[in-house]
């Protein structure tokens, strides 16, 4: 085994055969008038902009065409004719025409792509704000790679029909019929002959267009293939040099990275061929304009200035027919990544506000369960969901703490969804000071309520920002207070710079405890009515469960505490236990009562008593 | 860029592809000048053409001279498309040859860049952040790239198509030559700047682009605690901001290039503006002829492209040059472990005994102490396992023993030699290794149990899973082992996704067993399973557990706990319950913890 046999290609080829095909190809979407109009719909508050941009757009379109018509009549009236001053003045014409198109393309590049940029801002705005406010049933079902896609690269996808779309389509229109028409009005005829390469061109583009673009999309592939490798072999290589299979490795990588690289071999073979074919097809309109412009010269019937102009004219096309098969294409995938971003604001899983929202006299905790019954997905007519939690009463008293135990899946993180009303309930009612949660400002009920989950989630920034959670009100005495309280601030005293150190992404640099004792900081700051916990089961070293349990007491102290109890102290301490079983409230009450009962709680009990002997 | 000479033995391996592309380069350039020379001849001939037909117009011959007229003239038409068609081919060959030369390259530094990353060990990896590693190998790569194929073939063109046409211009005109050049040098300067303002601003878009990204990442996965207390409208604001801030660094780009519009439109413009009125001006003194002036347009459009790509191409030059010393910085590091002269090949098994002698280890040169001055001893065919609190270092022990890093001080024996004289291929060759982090790739789950036993026949594969507790599993798997995990395939639980790692290990039949945490994220019934299991071998492998179960190691040859680096009980499980110490307090603890996990 220490050495890598000689003959492993027979099994491992047997089993590379049951790859998937890598499926990343775009589905090219077609051009769809009604979500066009919806694009465009984004341009609006800039419509007046966007005029202006057109208008510049078409007097550049205008003014490219017209140097070589100038051309034209500076060699026919002037040069041949020995009119120096007529030359001047031809001249000075051509660079204030110069000057002017330098500017007018300088201001439509700046015009669209400020209109552009201003309508992706409002776009993604408008997606955003969007997405966090659909419900959690939302969230549940999405992963967070799809989710962050929508924000960026499907809006980013926008970006070039927003900016530049329409009005650079409709600028390379213009220009190509500018051009058509400076020919046609110089000597149609040989307008004529010249313009028959067009279709030509045309159709060279095309179909290089769409061989490049499946080129391309063979290269992205790859690509990704290749980067989706390294990736997982920069992390995992500890495993492959522990393994022995870094020759494998080799030879697979050899596999992947040539396979790329004929990818872009076949790339560049397109390009390759793509441009001088481009240049005869010109080269071949130039020959026509010499030989049969050449021709009409000799008959006198065509100036040697228009035969100038027309050299200029044959250079001059290939570019907007250029531009406008790129177009299309960019539009096709626009249009993909719109019917998305469309698809997800028309969505409506937003939790609903009541219309006149009623507010408690005062905060004072009260929590008031009413028959609640509860199921993740929708109740159908035919069939009965999936209850998780049944028939559910109960009453909390302001200012008491109430243990919520049950083995994993009964129903307890549910319980807590509910009250912060992540979800709404489906039968019964849950009331918090005598007043239904639904009828409640939504940000009210959730500012009132504070929430601790068993694991952490930090969000990159300092201690400060994720105690306060950005919000500015906070002074830097509440801060430490919070932090005091939980007895967090020992340690952030400790940190290099204290309340202002970054936590790195998800609180990578702080122990297990410390997270915990943040959010506790977190849950307090913002001095709720209730507090809402799920005790975080995983063992830390004993110094920091002493801080924690500490923490809890006075966290505890005169709000009203939902906890979803792990540890036996806050179970024994707690005001009030609910015993729940696959989303059955089985028994309530407080410790003594639950005893006597001699129920499921009875059982749990003798265990704990066990233990506390023990300890 | 005399770092960047150092690739030049790339191009004698790839000399096939190299020099003909040269060749054809200088071929396309030259036959590309030649198109505005006939196009001179033309239009001079025209008015010959003319004042001989004139001549002759109303007589018999007039109909003869003007079909001379119209086969002289499809002559040169003629002449035009033949040289462009060549000039075609040659670029053509020349893309092939050249950019396909740089894909080669890229393919060769990619494959020696990558064979190298293998080689550095455990310590580099952790030091070196995986988004550094991965632009190296996919980035700089490309900026290197783009030095060796389009960067030289621009490079070589754009000095022949330039010396070329000035020659023939010069030949013309030479005060023509010296106006129309007038633009010529602002705008390679101009595109200079201007590339080089882009690219840093593309950047400066790029990570507000990664700024974005991570926002919406860290909003949408920490939504719950965002929606609970309410802070929806902040992180809008936040959004806002930074969504703001990427549209500012968009018009920073969107000026740039703005503001080259008109600089290109303008420099070009003005040679042809300028061939007119100083061509015109010689023309009217007879210096010129007017199909002088008409070459002169085509050869100022004609070097447009070459003169501006000069600034394109020294920015090219420049990024792959810092890009170069980026890999080279990796090429020239060494591999921390590795096999030296203290080597000795002969050996080529191991039996599994292990001593740690004095052993202190840290991470980093300057970190603190991981370990200090651990002293154990497990023989061959026996069982250790390794309790403590998580960073207490029993990790580290596990990576030590397969030579992960080497120590500071002290001395890892192994069957009573030096851990360093025995090869790496034996030792790691004879370990099965379950790390703490599970990390299976993207592959069938076959492939990936056989990961370190490609040979393994499958009825080894199931054997080991069966061993793993892993078999009924994959049974249940439409594809059964031939179902792929991973991004692409199905997602496994933690459990099952821990259980495929052990499979792994075991099918290599190893000598030395790793189980770090493995069994972290099964429950208690099947953990009793994989050790019943694993019990059959008992005395023919060395097998070392880390838990915090001491369901896990209570039946260890000989457990060691570890706190802050330093072993501080170790024993047998009896004797270490009588010692009543730090083992104890864990296991009277975690016995009331399965109570009450059983009872709920």
């Amino acid at each position: 085994m220490s050495n890598q046999p000689a003959n492993t290609p027979v099994t491992s080829d047997n089993r590379k055969k049951s790859t998937p095909q890598i499926d990343t190809d775009e589905v090219a979407a077609k051009f769809d008038r009604h979500l066009f109009v919806r694009i465009m719909g984004y341009l609006k508050p800039y419509k007046g902009w966007v005029v202006l941009a057109f208008l510049l757009n078409l007097l550049g379109a205008l003014m490219g065409p017209l140097r070589p018509y100038l051309t034209q009549i500076a060699i026919d009236e002037h040069i041949v004719k020995h009119d120096a001053t007529g030359l001047l003045w031809i001249v000075t014409a051509l660079f204030g025409l110069l000057a002017l198109e330098g500017v007018m393309s300088w201001g439509n590049a700046y015009l669209t792509s400020w209109i552009g940029q201003n309508a992706i801002f409002d776009l993604r705005q408008k997606v955003f704000r969007h997405l966090q406010n659909l419900t959690l049933s939302f969230f549940d079902k999405q992963p967070v790679g799809r989710l962050i896609t929508r924000t960026t690269s499907d809006v980013e996808a926008l970006n070039t029909v927003l900016s530049a779309g329409v009005v650079t389509i409709l600028g390379n229109i213009f220009s190509i019929l500018f051009i058509m028409y400076f020919m046609v009005m110089l000597h149609w005829k040989l307008a004529l002959l010249t313009l028959a390469i067009v279709p030509f061109m045309w159709w060279v583009s095309v179909i290089f267009r769409k061989r490049m673009r499946d080129a391309f999309r063979e290269t992205r592939k790859q690509v990704a293939r290749l980067n989706a490798f390294l990736n997982e072999h920069v992390t995992g290589m500890k495993i492959v040099q522990v393994y022995n299979r870094e020759a494998e490795e080799m030879k697979r990588f050899d596999a992947v990275n040539n396979d790329n690289r004929k990818a872009q071999i076949k790339t560049v073979f397109y390009f390759a061929l793509f441009y001088p074919v481009i240049d005869v097809i010109a080269a071949l309109a130039l020959a026509l304009v010499i030989w049969y412009g050449g021709v009409q010269a000799v008959d006198r019937s065509l100036s040697l200035g228009v035969l100038v102009a027309f050299i200029q004219y044959v250079r001059m096309f290939f570019e907007p027919i250029r531009q406008l098969s790129d177009q299309y294409s960019t539009l096709q995938g626009a249009m993909a990544a719109s019917e998305r971003l469309f698809q997800l604001l028309d969505l409506d899983e937003t939790t609903r506000e009541d219309e006149h929202p009623k507010m408690p006299d005062a905060f004072r905790g009260k929590i008031e369960f009413k028959n609640v019954w509860f199921a993740y997905e929708t109740p159908t007519e035919n069939a009965e969901p999936k209850w998780v939690l049944k028939d559910v009463s109960f009453v909390v008293e302001p200012g008491q703490t109430v243990a919520v135990v049950g083995p994993t899946g009964s129903g307890k993180t549910t319980l807590i969804n509910l009250l912060l009303r992540f979800y709404e309930t489906q039968k019964g009612q849950i009331l918090i000071d005598g007043v239904d949660i639904r009828e409640m400002p939504l940000a009210t009920l959730r500012r009132k309520i504070g929430l601790v989950l068993q694991e952490v989630f930090l969000f990159s920034g300092s201690v400060a920002r994720n105690i306060t959670l950005g919000d500015p009100h906070f002074t830097e005495a509440q801060i430490k207070m919070a932090a005091e309280s939980v007895g967090a601030a020992t340690f952030i005293e400790q940190l290099p710079n204290k309340y202002q150190q970054n936590v790195q992404e998800r609180g990578a640099s702080l122990s297990h405890g410390q997270r915990q004792l943040l959010s506790f900081a977190r849950a307090l700051a913002f001095d709720p009515a209730v507090l809402v916990l799920d005790e975080a089961t995983s063992s830390i070293d004993t110094e920091t469960e002493q801080m924690i349990q500490h923490a809890l007491e006075n966290m505890f102290e005169g709000r009203t505490s939902v906890v979803i109890a792990h540890r036996l102290s806050t179970i024994q301490n707690a005001d009030q236990i609910l015993v729940i079983h696959r989303g059955i409230l089985r028994e309530k009450g407080n410790h003594q009562a639950l005893l006597a009962q001699n129920g499921l709680y009875k059982r749990l009990y003798e265990l704990q008593y066990k233990e506390q002997e023990v300890l | 860029m005399r770092e960047l000479f150092q690739l030049n033995h790339y191009f004698r391996k790839y000399a096939y592809l190299f020099w003909p592309g040269i060749f054809f380069c200088f071929a396309s350039a030259i036959f590309s000048v030649m198109v505005p020379m006939i196009v001179r001849y033309g239009v001079d001939a025209i008015p010959r053409m003319v004042a001989q037909y004139q001549m002759v117009q109303g007589t018999a011959v007039a109909p003869l001279l003007f079909r001379q007229s119209v086969y002289g003239l499809l002559e040169f038409g003629g002449l035009v498309l033949l040289v462009s068609l060549l000039s075609g081919i040659c670029l053509f060959i020349m893309r092939q040859t050249i950019i396909v030369m740089s894909r080669h390259v890229e393919y060769d530094l990619r494959n020696d860049l990558y064979h190298h990353l293998q080689t550095l060990s455990a310590g580099w990896y952790t030091r070196t952040p995986t988004g550094d590693v991965m632009s190296r190998l996919t980035s700089d790569i490309e900026q290197v790239r783009q030095y060796v194929g389009p960067a030289i073939m621009y490079a070589a063109r754009s000095i022949v198509v330039v010396i070329v046409a000035v020659v023939v211009m010069f030949m013309i005109s030479p005060t023509l030559t010296w106006y129309s050049m007038i633009p010529m040098p602002l705008l390679a300067i101009a595109i200079y700047y201007i590339s080089r303002l882009s690219f840093s601003r593309s950047q400066a878009i790029q990570e507000q682009y990664a700024v974005l990204t991570s926002r919406s990442q860290e909003v949408f996965s920490g939504i719950r605690v965002i929606k609970a207390y309410a802070r929806e409208a902040f992180e809008s604001d936040e959004f806002d901001r930074e969504s703001d801030e990427y549209r500012k660094r968009n018009m920073g780009l969107a000026r740039v290039e703005a503001a080259f519009r008109p600089a290109f439109v303008i420099l070009i413009g003005m040679s042809v503006v300028i061939v007119i009125w100083v061509g015109g001006d010689l023309y009217m003194q007879g210096q010129i002829s007017i199909g002088n002036i008409a070459e002169y347009i085509i050869y100022v459009t004609l070097m447009t492209w070459p003169v501006a790509s000069m600034g394109y191409i020294i920015m090219l030059i420049q990024r792959a040059k810092a890009s170069w010393l980026r890999l080279n910085k990796i090429f020239h590091t060494k591999p921390e472990v590795a096999d030296n002269e203290q080597t000795k090949p002969t050996i080529t098994h191991i039996d599994g005994h292990f001593e740690f002698r004095e052993v202190t280890f840290r991470y980093a040169p300057d970190g603190p102490d991981v370990l200090k001055c651990v002293n154990f001893q497990i023989e061959a065919g026996k069982t250790l396992a390794i309790v403590g609190r998580t960073g207490s270092g029993k990790t580290t022990i596990a990576e030590l023993m397969l030579r992960l890093y080497d120590t500071q001080s002290g001395e890892i024996l192994v069957d009573g030699q030096n851990i360093r004289t025995i090869p790496l291929q034996t030792l790691r060759g004879a370990a099965g290794y379950v790390s703490q982090d599970v990390f299976l790739f993207s592959d069938t789950i076959a492939n990936n149990i056989a990961f370190g036993r490609m040979d393994a026949p499958d009825d080894e594969v199931s054997r080991a899973a069966a061993e793993a507790d892993l078999l009924e599993n994959v049974q249940g798997f439409s594809e059964g082992f031939e179902t792929f995990v991973g991004e692409r395939g199905i997602t496994l639980s933690g459990g099952q996704k821990q259980r495929t790692s052990i499979a792994r290990a075991l099918v290599r039949n190893p000598k030395l067993l790793i189980l770090d945490d493995a069994l972290s994220a099964v429950d208690t019934a099947t953990e009793a399973k994989i050790l019943e299991a694993l019990r059959k071998h008992y005395g023919k492998r060395t097998v070392v557990i880390i838990s915090h179960r001491i369901s896990a190691v209570q039946d260890a040859d000989l457990i060691l706990v570890i706190d802050n680096g330093e072993v501080v009980e170790s024993g047998t499980h009896e004797a270490l319950l009588d010692h009543k110490g730090l083992y104890k307090d864990l296991y009277t603890k975690q016995l009331l913890e399965e109570e009450i996990a059983a009872l709920t």
